[in-house]
């Protein structure tokens, strides 16, 4: 409480975000301790971290899915004003770990439900949704449901329905978690190609450390034990797409691997 | 051998394999047949050893056939086959929409509503345990002998498994789900709307089959009881003549009614959500 707080000037701003989940037996579980994060406009900012760090309760905290025992969020509006995140908002887009696209809703559904909850007319959600279906490269699966589509495609609805909904942050955690090493590194381009296009603040969390350096322009990385805590901060200047064989690729890659425990 | 190889070589485009007694042997179709025959040439040898006076209790299946076709053709208490049908059917179907549109809206209620839940669970675990059978001397002296009786038998009988499903249904919604909606902007309503009734639309199904089976166990004893119509009268009136044909002629079409209104229903859902899975087999 005595630490001065400067005037936040990020997008997101966690400041000494603390989160200690009280369990049945009323045992405490601390899961974040202490962690101060910050994520500039337009940023790609990824979060990597072992299992079980506290990556998507930090995640879900920022969307507003959760309170901080102690500390607080505050993310920057479209005017420049700081305000502290109390619930969850369409000025944020979480895509799930789990794909969480609704089993009933068709392709086209799932994308078009944000316009729709929005109150935009049919027409025009459809229009927003076929736009972001065949940004993510799902033209002509528009009437698929979930279960008929493999897993690389549902999060890629699971990405498309959260565009769809222009958040002014994208949250993903693990998104790619799942998928084969081939489907995956296909993926990462795509998000990249598409972050390109459609300039975002991205928050990406995964526990991968080549899809940390091929995504992010910074990288935090977090301690591999409860609770989970910030460790290091890494800058990733380097030109877009990226090359996993480049020399100055592979020596940031060492350097994290050398500074965490993360045994990879 | 030559001419075997040449077998193999012409079914090769289709199925490698040749048809050999064996799997002709295995194949489902067959099994059906072998199945279903056994079945009936066991139940007809039974009867005719049973029976060597011809005052078996265990009618032959060609009795039951004939005793159908004499209801078919004959009025039994001012109604034919297909009337007695219909008399069933429409007390099942009454009493099972009330039942339905009663205690699913109750039982979503009571998931969404912790207020809803505190007031009726009680007295709905008060009664769930009495079996549905038991209201029926009570509901003859209420409602009389005729359809009302009959009726609130299968509405106590069906309400029960319609309202639990249609809870658990709304309670085992994952909850991330209500999440997402969240995420994308939307409020309570929205979750209800767009998460929780969608979800549990298959459970409130599940429960729906079950009322129906229920409904038809409940309009049989009702009518066994008391009636004057009916499926379940036709059994009565093949025990009060000692006509065992009549009765299991009776137990035969209730069967194939039953199981209709259940594919009724299986097609219905297939209708409403199609995004449900085929489940093969049953
Ligand atoms: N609602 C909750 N109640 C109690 N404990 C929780 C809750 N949510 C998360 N936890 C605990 O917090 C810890 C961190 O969970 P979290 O999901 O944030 O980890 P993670 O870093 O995302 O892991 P993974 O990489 O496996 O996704 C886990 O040990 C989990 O048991
Ligand atoms: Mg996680």
């Amino acid at each position: 409480m005595t630490t001065p707080t400067p005037a936040p000037k990020g997008k997101i701003v966690c400041t000494h975000v603390s989160k200690t989940f009280i369990q049945k037996g009323k045992q405490e579980v601390p899961v974040l301790d202490d962690v101060s994060v910050e994520v500039q406009e337009n940023e790609f900012l990824v979060i990597l971290g072992p299992g079980q760090c506290g990556k998507s309760t930090l995640l879900r905290i920022i969307a507003g899915l959760e309170t901080p025992t102690t500390g607080s969020v505050t993310l920057a509006g479209a005017d420049g004003v700081a305000r502290e995140v109390t619930g969850p908002g369409p000025d944020r887009g979480l895509v799930f770990q789990g794909y969480m696209l609704f089993p009933w809703k068709t392709v086209l559904g799932n994308v078009e439900m944000g316009p729709r909850l929005r109150g935009l007319s049919g027409a025009k959600c459809r229009e927003i949704a076929r736009h972001y279906i065949e940004l993510v490269g799902l033209t002509g699966f528009e009437d698929h449901y979930p279960h008929q589509l493999s897993g690389g495609m549902k999060q890629r609805v699971g990405i498309a329905r959260v565009y769809a909904n222009s958040p002014e942050v994208m949250l993903l955690d693990e998104p790619f978690g799942q998928l084969d090493a081939q489907t995956r590194i296909f993926m990462e381009q795509e998000t990249v190609r598409i972050w390109q296009a459609e300039q975002r603040t991205v928050l990406f969390v995964t526990n991968n450390i080549d899809e940390a350096l091929f995504l992010g322009d910074r990288i935090v990385t977090m301690e591999g034990k409860l609770p989970g805590r910030v460790q290091t901060v890494y800058n990733v200047n380097l030109p877009r797409p990226r090359d996993f064989t480049d020399m100055e690729f592979l020596r940031i890659r060492q350097e994290i691997i050398d500074a965490s425990q993360l045994t990879l | 051998m030559s001419s075997s190889i040449a077998n193999e070589t012409t079914c090769s485009f289709t199925d490698r394999r040749p048809w050999t007694l064996r799997r002709v042997l295995k194949t489902r179709p067959f099994l059906y047949a072998v199945s279903l025959f056994c079945f009936f040439y066991g139940w007809d040898f039974l009867a005719r050893s049973l029976g060597a006076e011809g005052s078996s209790s265990l009618a032959r299946p060609l009795e039951v056939l004939a005793a159908l076709v004499d209801l078919w053709d004959n009025e039994l208490a001012e109604l034919k086959l297909l009337g007695h049908i219909w008399a069933s059917t429409q007390r099942v179907l009454i009493g099972f929409s009330i039942a339905a549109v009663l205690a699913v809206p109750i039982g979503l209620a009571m998931a969404l509503n912790r207020t809803v839940n505190a007031i009726v669970k009680p007295l709905f675990d008060l009664l769930k345990p009495m079996p549905p059978i038991s209201w029926i001397s009570i509901s003859i002296l209420w409602f009389g002998i005729d359809e009302t009786s009959k009726v609130f038998i299968i509405v106590i009988g069906t309400f029960v498994p319609c309202l639990l499903n249609a809870y658990n249904g709304v309670r085992l919604v994952e909850p991330e789900l209500y999440d997402v909606i969240r995420m994308l902007g939307g409020n309570r309503r929205d979750e209800i709307l767009h998460v929780c009734f969608p979800a549990s639309f298959p459970a409130i199904f599940a429960g729906l089959q079950i009322s129906m089976s229920s409904a038809w166990t409940c309009v049989l004893a009702a009518e066994l009881v008391s009636a004057r119509s009916g499926l379940g009268y036709i059994i009565v009136q093949g025990m009060n003549l000692s006509d065992p044909a009549m009765v299991m002629g009776g137990m035969a079409v209730i069967a194939v009614v039953a199981y209709g209104t259940t594919l009724l229903l299986t097609a219905l859902e297939r209708h409403l959500c199609p995004w449900k899975r085929k489940i093969a087999g049953l």
